[in-house]
């Protein structure tokens, strides 16, 4: 129950090495940054445009680690993750939101469809560290 | 018995940590607050408990408005609910009025007093007690009535005179929410956005930055010697030349452009898909629109004219907030080393 201090295992970052991370934004600009900052953390990353796109992606290798813009065309994020969770292995990911959306019903709605973690935008080196050192790796 | 002491052990034990945890994120003490961290610590509603930890680890803070929004959200039944129970109330209610009408009045009476047509053979059944029916099929028609009900409940006129009455008295509600969450945004001073606005802002700003791609850039002004202004000619002055400033600036910018007292005598400015010469350029404007305007000069004739220092830098898609307006500070200080009354742009 010290959720509060979110103190779950920092030392897995150092485990993170060969992960797979698939990216999943409309925006370049996001899956540029996103892809320096986690290939700097050791990740390998695959990149997906939007949430059909992601589900290819993870039908063809599944990810370790999705890290999940809410708004994108074709399908958002909030049904990529809702479907993911329902494919043969989709189970497995963690999953970490990554939006603008702040308010506390994107948060819930998040949560109750299977997200593992929520990362508020803009994000940097050390809010993105932070979010992945709270994920706790799914059988 | 040893369980009930058990318990109430638990329970002051959480109350006490809800407190701590309150007093620590700096949430108000309010009875919808205390059971928003009890049951965070009791930890039965585990969405409550994952959402707090999201809010917590992103920073985001417990506005008012945010803590409103849990309350509602996990621990008060939502709006729509509440307004599909109060219809509802309303339905059973107008259905025993009317069956009250009914048993009253005989069946006839009914489309006059009530003007339901459609009620009009149900009930004929159900008041002369023609049914000649097994339970099922009074409960069926029961069923049908409330159902009938609801829909004639928004076509009789008391019906609606209330529901505007309760209607306005939600849009009142809402117009004090929406004032009082103004209120907290305000500076008190200047009517411009506060420090508490400005934080929210430039996140909301820069996540959109980060999506788009667009340019994003901050002004730090600081008014130069204001220690002296004050010192000088007392503090009443130095509140009009801090109000001056502000209106200046807001004069000056675009109304996308967003304009918060940062502290004291600095404002900042965040100018969407500015950035560069261009936002030097804004910074620059500011400065001289302040030069030339004599109102300040007027109020105490013998006054220095006042004039400011802007930092500006451009946000980086990928660099923290505290990075950037750590930037935008360190040309604000160049911009006084360098002689004040100018303007530095941060090279990155």
């Amino acid at each position: 129950m010290n959720s509060i201090k979110g103190e779950v295992g920092e030392h897995l970052l150092s485990n993170m090495a060969s992960r797979l991370c698939l990216v999943v934004d409309d925006s370049a600009v996001v899956r540029r940054i996103a892809r320096k900052l986690l290939t700097g953390m050791g990740l390998e990353i695959v990149e997906a445009e939007d949430g059909r796109d992601a589900l290819e992606k993870c039908l063809q290798r599944m990810p370790d680690v999705v890290l999940l813009d809410w708004n994108m065309p074709v399908m958002d994020g909030l049904e990529f993750l809702i479907s993911l969770r329902q494919c043969e292995g989709g189970n497995a990911p963690n999953v970490i939101f990554c939006t603008t959306e702040t308010d506390v019903e994107h948060i819930r709605s998040a949560m109750e469809a299977g997200a593992d973690q929520y990362l508020m935008k803009p994000f940097d080196t050390e809010s993105l560290r932070t979010a992945f050192a709270g994920i706790v790796y799914r059988q | 018995m040893s369980m009930s002491l058990d318990g109430v052990v638990e329970a002051g034990f959480l109350a006490d940590r809800a407190m701590t945890t309150m007093q620590q994120l700096g949430v108000p003490a309010s009875p919808a607050n205390f059971t928003i961290w009890f049951e965070y610590h009791a930890g039965l509603i585990p969405n409550l408990q994952r959402t707090i930890d999201v809010i917590i680890s992103n920073n985001a803070g417990f506005s008012e408005d945010r803590l409103k929004d849990l309350y509602t959200t996990f621990f008060s039944p939502a709006k729509e609910a509440q307004a599909v129970r109060a219809t509802s109330l309303l339905a059973l209610k107008t259905l025993r009025d009317i069956v009250a009408v009914a048993n009253l009045a005989g069946a006839d009476a009914l489309d006059a007093s009530v003007g339901a047509h459609r009620f009009g053979d149900a009930l004929v059944d159900l008041a002369s007690g023609d049914m000649g029916a097994s339970l099922g099929k009074l409960i069926e028609l029961i069923e049908d009535l409330v159902q009938r009900s609801k829909t004639m409940a928004g076509r009789s006129e008391f019906v609606s005179l209330r529901m505007r009455a309760s209607a306005d008295r939600i849009e009142a509600l809402e117009h004090d929410l929406e004032n009082a969450i103004r209120d907290a945004a305000i500076d008190g001073l200047t009517g411009v956005a506060n420090r508490k606005s400005f934080d929210s802002a430039i996140r909301r700003m820069a996540g959109d930055a980060m999506n788009s791609g667009d340019d994003l850039a901050l002004l730090m002004i600081d008014i130069d010697d204001f220690k002296r202004v004050n010192d000088t000619w007392g503090h009443p002055v130095g509140d009009s030349v801090i109000r001056h400033l502000a209106k200046t600036v807001q004069q000056t910018v675009r109304g996308e452009d967003h304009v918060a007292r940062y502290g004291g005598e600095e404002f900042v400015v965040i100018l969407p898909r500015t950035c560069g010469r261009a936002a030097v350029a804004v910074a620059e404007n500011i400065r001289k629109s302040l030069a030339r305007d004599p109102v300040v000069l007027v109020l105490t004739p013998h006054m220095t004219p006042i004039t400011v220092s802007i930092g500006v830098a451009c946000y980086e898609p990928g660099d923290s907030l505290a990075s950037w307006i750590g930037r935008t500070d360190a040309a604000l200080y160049q911009a006084k080393r360098e002689g004040r009354n100018r303007v530095e742009l941060n090279q990155g």
